[in-house]
C-alpha cells in the first residue's frame, strides 16, 4: 500500500511542472506563437525563485511566521521573471517577425548560461546551484492535522510531496480553461492563433493579443520552473532536465486543450514515476538485465509515441502558429 | 538599346543579392554578441567586492586570441568543429525540408554508442564503425520521419521523446555489456586503444609532429560530407524535392513529388549525419561514453550551427568552425569568470541572427532610396553596388538595366 501511495504522490509531484509548462505552451501557441523557449523560461523562473527564497529567508522574519505566504510570493516572483524573459521572445517573434524557433532556441541557450553567471556573481564559486530553504513543503501540521490520527499510507499519499504549487496548479488549470473557452478574451486569443487576418478584420488587435499570449505563457512557465525545482529536491541547479521540452510534448499530446493536457501530464508522470521506483517495486520483472530501471525509464517516452500514433487523427495544431502576423496577407 | 544612354534609376528597383544580406546579418549578429559579452564582463566585474576594470579587457582579449595562440589550440578548434559541423548539417538538412530535428542528440547518442560497439566488441576498423553509426543514426531518424509522414505527428515531439529513449537505451546496453566497460566502477566505456587500435580515427602521423592528441581526420570527413550534402541539395532532383517540400508541402505534392517519401528520407539522412557526428566524437579516443543520466549536448549544439549558417551546407562548415573557435576560446574565461560566457555570446548571436528579415528590409530600403536627382547619390547605395559588382559579372548588370528600361 505504501508503494502505491508513494507512486501516486510522486506522479502528482512531477505532473505539476509538466502541467504548468504545457499550459504555458498552450497559451502561447493558441495565440499563434510557437514557444520552444519553455525550457529556458522555466530555468529563469526557477533561478529567481531560488534567489528570492534564499534572500527572503535571510532578511525577514516572514519565513518563520508565514512560510506559505513566502512560497506564494515566490511563485509570483518566478512567474514575473518568466514573464519578463518571455517578452524577449515576444519582441523578436511578434514585433520583429523573426523566426520563432530561432529566437526560442536563443533563449534556451541563454537561460542556463545566465543562471550560472548570476550564481557566480552572487557566490564567486564554481557553484551552479541554489538550495531552497526548508520551508516549502506542506505537511499535515500545516493543516493542523495530527499525523498519528491517520494511516501511514494516507499520510504518505497526501503529505509526502505536497506543495503550495500542487494545490494552486489545479486552480490555474481551471482558470486556464475558463479564460480560454468562457471569456471574450479567450475567444479572441484563439482567433489570433487560427486566423489572425480574420481576427484583425473584426477589430481585434492581433499584435497585442499575441503579446499577452506569450506573457501569460512566460508567467506560467516561470511558476512551472519553480515547481520543477521544488519537485527535484528543492534546489535550483541551472537546468530543468528537459522538462520544458517535455512540456511541449505534453502540450501536443494534450492537443492544445487544458484537460487533455492534464491527462497527458499525469500519464507521462505516472510512467516515469514507475521507472524511478522500479528498484522498490519488487513485482516488476527484471528480464535478467542489470540496471533494469533504464528499461522502464524508456517506457513513458515510448508509450507517449504509441498513444500519439493512435490518436493522431484528431490532433490539430492552431492553424497560424509559427507564422508572424502579416496584415497584408489573406 | 545603346549602352551610352543613361538609364533612369529612379523607378528601377534592384535586388540586393541574398548572400550579401545573409552575410551582413550574420556579421552584425556576431558583432552584437561579442559586444554584449564585453559589457557583461564589465557588469560582472562591477559586482565584485574589489573591482579591477582592466581585467575584463584582458580576459576578452585572451578569449579572442586563445584559439590561435599555438598549434594545439588550432587543432582543438578543428577537433571541436568536426562533430559540430556534422550535427549542424543534420539539423540544417531537416530544416530545408521544413522539419525541425531537435533529436540530433538522440541520433548522435545512438550513432556514437554503436560505433563503439562496432569497434570494441566486433573489432571493426574506424570507417566501418562510422558506417554503423550512420545506419543506426539513420534508423533513429527514420522513426520520427515515419511518424510524421504516416500519422502526421509533429516531429518536434517524436524527436524529443526519442532523445530520451536513446539515452536510456544506450545506458541499458552499456550496463549489460560488461566487456564494453572499464574496470570498476565501470561507469564508462573502455578506451578504444585497449581493444582495437584500428578503431581510432587516423591522425595521418601528425600526432607526434604536433604533440596534440586531438588531431584526427574528423574535420576532413566533416568537410567532405558537407560538400556532398551541398551537391545533393543544390544539384540533384532529390535536393529540389526536399526544398519544395519545405516551402510548400501541398504544392509539391501537386507537382508530383512524393512528399511522404521525401520526409522519411530526409529524416533518415538527417539522423545518419548526426550518427556520423557521434562516431567522430567518440572514435577520436579522447572522450568516453558514460552512464550519466544527462543528454549529450552535442546534438543540441548543432541547432545554433545550422541557424547561424541559415542551413546552407557550406555555410555550416564556417559556422561550425566559428562555434568551435568560441568553445575553445571559452577556456579563457575559466577561473576568471565562467566559461558559460561563451554560451551567452552564442545565444545573443542566435537571437540577433533571427532578425535577418529586419536587417534585409533595412538594407533594401536604404538601397532603393534612389538618387533624387540632386546628383549627390547615396553613399550606402554606392558601397552596396560596389560589393554587388564584385559578385556579379559586368554583363549581367547591363542586361538587367536594359530590362528595367524596357519596362
Amino acid at each position: 500500500m505504501d508503494v502505491v501511495a508513494i507512486l501516486i504522490s510522486k506522479t502528482i509531484l512531477y505532473a505539476v511542472p509538466l502541467l504548468l509548462g504545457a499550459l504555458a505552451g498552450m497559451f502561447s501557441e493558441r495565440s499563434g506563437v510557437i514557444n520552444i523557449a519553455l525550457e529556458g523560461i522555466m530555468i529563469i523562473g526557477s533561478l529567481f525563485a531560488g534567489i528570492f527564497l534564499s534572500g527572503a529567508i535571510a532578511t525577514s522574519g516572514l519565513a518563520e511566521n508565514a512560510p506559505q505566504l513566502v512560497v506564494l510570493i515566490t511563485m509570483v516572483v518566478s512567474g514575473l521573471a518568466g514573464l519578463i524573459f518571455s517578452l524577449l521572445l515576444a519582441f523578436a517573434s511578434i514585433k520583429l517577425k523573426a523566426n520563432q524557433v530561432i529566437s526560442g532556441t536563443a533563449l534556451n541557450i541563454f537561460a542556463p548560461a545566465f543562471s550560472v553567471l548570476i550564481i557566480y556573481a552572487i557566490t564567486y564559486t564554481g557553484n551552479s546551484k541554489i538550495a531552497f530553504p526548508d520551508l516549502v513543503n506542506l505537511n499535515s501540521a500545516s493543516f493542523g492535522i495530527d499525523p498519528a490520527s491517520m494511516a501511514n499510507w494516507v499520510n504518505t499519499l497526501l503529505f509526502k510531496n505536497l506543495y503550495l504549487t500542487t494545490i494552486l496548479s489545479i486552480f490555474i488549470l481551471f482558470a486556464a480553461f475558463v479564460v480560454l473557452y468562457k471569456t471574450r478574451f479567450g475567444l479572441r486569443l484563439r482567433a489570433c492563433g487560427e486566423h489572425p487576418q480574420a481576427a484583425d478584420s473584426v477589430g481585434i488587435n492581433v499584435i497585442r493579443m499575441r503579446y499577452i499570449g506569450v506573457a501569460i505563457s512566460g508567467f506560467l512557465a516561470g511558476i512551472g520552473g519553480f515547481a520543477f525545482a521544488t519537485a527535484n529536491g528543492q534546489v535550483h541547479q541551472s537546468d530543468v532536465l528537459g522538462y520544458g521540452f517535455l512540456a511541449l510534448a505534453v502540450m501536443i499530446f494534450g492537443n492544445w486543450k487544458p484537460f487533455r493536457i492534464l491527462f497527458g501530464a499525469l500519464f507521462f508522470s505516472f510512467f516515469s514515476s514507475i521507472a524511478v521506483l522500479a528498484t522498490t517495486i519488487t513485482f516488476l520483472p527484471s528480464f535478467g538485465l542489470v540496471k533494469v530501471e533504464n528499461l522502464y525509464m524508456m517506457l513513458p517516452y515510448i508509450l507517449t509515441l504509441i498513444v500519439l500514433a493512435f490518436t493522431s487523427k484528431k490532433s490539430r495544431a492552431p492553424k497560424a502558429e509559427g507564422i508572424p502576423y502579416d496584415p497584408g496577407k489573406r | 538599346m545603346p549602352k551610352d544612354i543613361k538609364t533612369p534609376r529612379i523607378k528601377g528597383k534592384r535586388e540586393v543579392p541574398e548572400i550579401l544580406l545573409t552575410f551582413t546579418s550574420a556579421f552584425l549578429a556576431i558583432v552584437a554578441g561579442l559586444l554584449m559579452s564585453f559589457i557583461l564582463l564589465y557588469i560582472l566585474e562591477a559586482t565584485k567586492a574589489e573591482s579591477n576594470f582592466s581585467l575584463p579587457g584582458q580576459v576578452f582579449n585572451n578569449f579572442v586570441t586563445y584559439a590561435f595562440k599555438d598549434v594545439p589550440s588550432i587543432i582543438k578548434v578543428l577537433y571541436n568543429a568536426a562533430p559540430l559541423i556534422l550535427c549542424g548539417l543534420s539539423v540544417g538538412f531537416a530544416f530545408k525540408a521544413g522539419l525541425f530535428n531537435i533529436g540530433a542528440t538522440g541520433q548522435y547518442t545512438v550513432g556514437a554508442f554503436f560505433s563503439l560497439i562496432a569497434v570494441i566488441l566486433w573489432g571493426f576498423p574506424w570507417w566501418l564503425a562510422i558506417l554503423v553509426a550512420m545506419i543506426t543514426g539513420g534508423l533513429w531518424g527514420f522513426v520520427p520521419g515515419y511518424f510524421k509522414a504516416k500519422f502526421n505527428i509533429n516531429e518536434v515531439i517524436t524527436t524529443i521523446m526519442l532523445n530520451w529513449v536513446a539515452l536510456f537505451f544506450t545506458k541499458l546496453l552499456l550496463y549489460n555489456l560488461p566487456t564494453m566497460r572499464t574496470l570498476p566502477p565501470g561507469n564508462r566505456t573502455d578506451p578504444i586503444g585497449f581493444h582495437n587500435a584500428s578503431g581510432l580515427l587516423p591522425d595521418l602521423g601528425l600526432k607526434e609532429l604536433t604533440g596534440s592528441s586531438f588531431i584526427n581526420i574528423g574535420i576532413i570527413i566533416a568537410i567532405i560530407v558537407a560538400v556532398i550534402i551541398y551537391i545533393v541539395m543544390n544539384k540533384t532532383t532529390f535536393g529540389y524535392e526536399i526544398k519544395a517540400c519545405g516551402h510548400n508541402k501541398e504544392a509539391s505534392r501537386y507537382a508530383g513529388i512524393k512528399a511522404k517519401r521525401t520526409i522519411i528520407l530526409t529524416m533518415i539522412i538527417s539522423g545518419g549525419l548526426a550518427g556520423i557526428a557521434g562516431a567522430i566524437s567518440f572514435l577520436a579516443g579522447t572522450i568516453q561514453f558514460t552512464t550519466d543520466s544527462t543528454l549529450l549536448t552535442m546534438g543540441f549544439n548543432g541547432i545554433p550551427v545550422a541557424l547561424l549558417a541559415f542551413s546552407h551546407p557550406l555555410g555550416i562548415i564556417a559556422s561550425g568552425l566559428f562555434i568551435g573557435y568560441l568553445n575553445v576560446g571559452g577556456q579563457a574565461f575559466e577561473g576568471v569568470y565562467s566559461s558559460e560566457v561563451t554560451n551567452i555570446i552564442l545565444s545573443v548571436i542566435i537571437y540577433f541572427s533571427a532578425f535577418t528579415l529586419i536587417v534585409s528590409q533595412f538594407i533594401r530600403k536604404k538601397f532603393n532610396r534612389s538618387d533624387d536627382g540632386s546628383g549627390k547619390g547615396n553613399i550606402f547605395k554606392k558601397i552596396t553596388e560596389k560589393i554587388i559588382s564584385l559578385f556579379k559579372k559586368k554583363e549581367d548588370v547591363v542586361i538587367k538595366d536594359e530590362e528595367e528600361v524596357t519596362k
